[in-house]
């Protein structure tokens, strides 16, 4: 190697080439390939989002052509708003269930993927369905499993002699969170699965024996072993999860409406409701504005993660 | 030339061609009708006969009929509104200040307009003395029965008071399994308006007055959110019912009444697969009064279409005004209202279809419709989702009918402080 570099430096280097020059060239095409991504962050996420911040701070109602700069009076209406707070409320509880559900239903099943069975691959691609399906179509099949006059659920629970008459799950406020709770965490399962089982892969199989060896059930394994082991995917499958279940809207508002009356109103829902059900443009952006802010530290963990190499 | 002006010159005639073909029509046409299975084809055979007689083509948007007032909303805002659009008539409040609706009166001539369309049709289209809208079909909501299941449940007499009503859905619960005997609206706060501000209406109360004051806060309106408690905790109603599913019910024999505008007919004879088949059992009847002696009631309902323009200004011969011209003559009037099972809108078409004995029957059933008490208001849309959510609040149990009552008195009136009628 060392010849080879030396023959290297014996090379004539034309007058006009330069080091400098070489750079600025590579940071140039750099710069190119990264102008279409810039491009499209810019006009689908990067101006929308400065309009909804511009637009918080105006009154744009249905009924006006232009809308009228009012400052921080959208903010203030807010404060004062209990349907807002409770949105946020309700926003909380989805996200809190949701992600923890999903956890563990995740790591649950990543668990029993990794363990050697006849018919695993199948069972593994199976369980990818659900994240191919678009979720659209998932919470037309939730809601067709709650339904509450030709529910799956109501006819199995029924035929098992638990309940007499169909039950309106949807109707409830309980049943309603729980089903698209459930939806979520049904569409959620193989993203985690498959976070999880890559990072299964790396454990040492060896570490596990010798620690059955020396006597540790399933409990202790999980719990001294594996899971520590898991501590890097789990940091950022938990912020991964929090910010999607956060940014939730479509499987709530094709299941629910975000009812029963504002049972399941997320923030997302909120603010399609204020903007596109009381045509309130300017009272719609500023609650979007503070949803951004509730999505903000997650997604500053999950940069900081990436930065630091985890 | 290199490959990068190469590619800018293929996109540039791609964008040409491409905008070609989006201005290959002569007019644009939003429709909900026209997204409507059962009544896609209704429409599209007036827009074929309309491009053979004018030689002038249309773009049809179909939405469906939840989705129309968020895009013309977006459209609007995005300075692209189509030629003409079909609206609800309740929904004409929220829109009537966008600068480009033409105001009718100015393009064809009140007098002429007056002439032509009857005073109860053309009147869903004005605000403020503006013809922003011309009607395309009318009609009121009032009750439809199914003649099957009543006869299954034993019932021989339409119910004609609430008690006997009450009755008879009792009558249908116990002897028709599985079903929904009154398929009141319990979901979707558009639907639930509807239901309430009849039964309201029936218990002798108003949602807002004449002057825009809120009065739900009434014995009146306690009594009938009261009343519609009570039948779903009877298992007269279900919950998790919107107006389609309502249809559906119906269709299938799977419930004996629910409140529609007369073009419920052509859905019933898509959804139970029978066709006209099925007009047998359909059944208007007048909406059951609280004591005998009382006057029936139902809303007023229509279709209304609207035009934009730049500025808010047309001529009687542009393309969108020879299309209006040509959706309200005789030749469609006689034929597309009644292929939708619903009343035409001018005095002509209107004595020339007299004889169908449908539309004589629900007229004679729904008798003079009031104007939807709701709908005429600027903000429309917030009152709906707070009598909706209110009632629904009661409905489900999660308040009593005494606390969503007060309540809704009291978002109604914040609601109201900056609200316009339309008259």
């Amino acid at each position: 190697m060392a010849v080879i570099e030396n023959n290297v430096g014996a090379y004539p280097v034309s007058p006009h080439a330069n080091r400098g020059g070489l750079k600025a060239g590579q940071n140039r095409i750099g710069l190119l390939l990264l102008l279409p991504a810039a491009i499209a962050f810019a006009a689908v996420i990067l101006y929308p989002f400065l309009s909804a911040l511009g637009l918080s701070l105006f009154e744009y109602t249905v009924e006006m052509m232009e809308p009228r700069f009012i400052g921080f009076e959208n903010f203030v209406k807010i404060a004062s708003d209990p349907d807002v707070w409770a949105a946020f409320w309700t926003t909380a509880i989805y996200v809190v269930l949701t992600t923890t559900g999903t956890l563990v239903a995740g790591l649950g099943w990543a668990l029993i993927m990794n363990q050697p069975f006849t018919g695993r691959a199948v069972l593994r691609s199976l369980s990818l369905l659900p994240w191919v399906l678009p979720s659209t179509v998932s919470a037309f099949i939730w809601g067709w499993i709650f339904n509450s006059r030709y529910g799956v659920l109501n006819a199995f629970l029924m035929e098992l002699g638990l309940i007499d008459y169909p039950q309106a799950w949807l109707s409830t406020p309980e049943g309603a969170m729980l089903a698209v709770v459930l939806t979520k965490i049904w569409l959620s399962i193989p993203l985690f699965m498959s976070f999880f089982l890559a990072g299964l892969q790396n454990l040492d199989k060896e570490q596990i024996d010798a620690a059955r060896v020396d006597g540790a059930g399933n409990w202790a394994v999980l719990r001294d072993h594996i899971l520590p082991h898991l501590r890097p995917v789990l940091m950022i499958v938990v912020v991964l999860g929090v910010i999607g279940n956060l940014q939730q809207f479509d499987t709530i508002y094709a299941l629910t409406g975000g009812g029963p009356v504002r049972a399941t109103t997320v923030l997302s829902v909120e603010v399609y409701r204020r903007a596109f059900e009381q045509w309130d443009i300017g009272f719609a952006s500023a609650v979007g504005v503070l949803w951004v802010a509730a999505l903000l530290p997650p997604a500053f963990l999950y940069l900081r993660m990436l930065v630091k190499g985890n | 030339m290199n490959t990068f002006t190469r590619l800018i010159g293929t996109a540039a005639v791609a964008l040409a061609l491409g905008s070609g073909v989006a201005k290959a029509a002569d007019l644009s046409f939003m429709s909900f009708t026209y997204a409507e299975e059962a009544n896609k084809a209704i429409v599209q055979g007036v827009l074929d006969n309309f491009q053979k007689t004018e030689k002038l083509t249309v773009e049809p948007l179909g939405f469906a009929w939840g989705d129309m007032q968020k895009n013309i909303f977006l459209r609007a805002r995005s300075k692209t509104l189509p030629d003409v659009a079909q609206l609800s008539e309740r929904w004409l409040p929220t829109f009537a200040s966008l600068d480009n609706l033409v105001d009718l009166n100015t393009v064809y001539g009140k007098d002429k307009l007056q002439a032509a369309f009857a005073p109860d049709a053309l009147a869903m289209g004005n605000i403020n003395g503006k013809q922003l809208a011309l009607p395309l079909l009318s009609g009121s909501i009032g009750m439809v029965a199914n003649k099957e299941v009543l006869a299954k449940a034993g019932i021989n007499d339409v119910p004609k008071t609430v008690d006997d009503f009450k009755k008879a859905l009792i009558s249908v619960r116990d002897k028709v399994p599985n079903s929904v005997p009154y398929s009141m609206a319990t979901k979707n706060n558009g639907s639930i308006l509807i239901d309430f501000m009849v039964w309201n209406w029936v218990h002798g109360g108003r949602i807002i007055d004449d002057a825009g004051k809120v009065v739900v806060d009434s014995q009146q309106s306690r009594d009938a959110l009261g009343f519609m408690v009570g039948l779903l905790k009877d298992r007269l109603a279900a919950p998790e019912i919107d107006r389609p599913d309502s249809r559906r019910l119906l269709a299938q024999g799977a419930s004996a009444f629910y409140l529609d505008a007369p073009q419920t007919r052509t859905f019933l004879r898509d959804f139970s697969g029978k066709g006209q088949a099925f007009d047998a059992n359909v059944l208007p009847m007048p909406t059951p009064v609280l004591k005998a002696g009382d006057k029936s009631v139902s809303v007023q309902w229509g279709h209304l279409l609207v035009q934009f323009a730049a500025g808010g200004k047309a001529k009687a011969d542009d393309p969108a005004d020879k299309f209006l011209t040509y959706i309200i003559s005789d030749k469609v009037q006689t034929d597309l209202p009644l292929k939708m099972s619903a009343l035409p809108v001018t005095k002509s078409a209107r004595a020339a279809v007299a004889h169908d004995a449908y539309l004589k029957n629900w007229s004679a059933a729904t008798g003079d419709a009031r104007r939807n008490e709701v709908g005429i208001w600027s903000n429309a849309a917030d009152l709906t989702n707070i009598i909706g959510e209110e009632v629904q609040g009661a409905l489900l149990g999660q308040k009593s009918a005494d606390d969503a009552i007060k309540s809704m008195q009291a978002r109604l009136t914040t609601s109201m402080e900056k609200a316009k009628k339309s008259e």
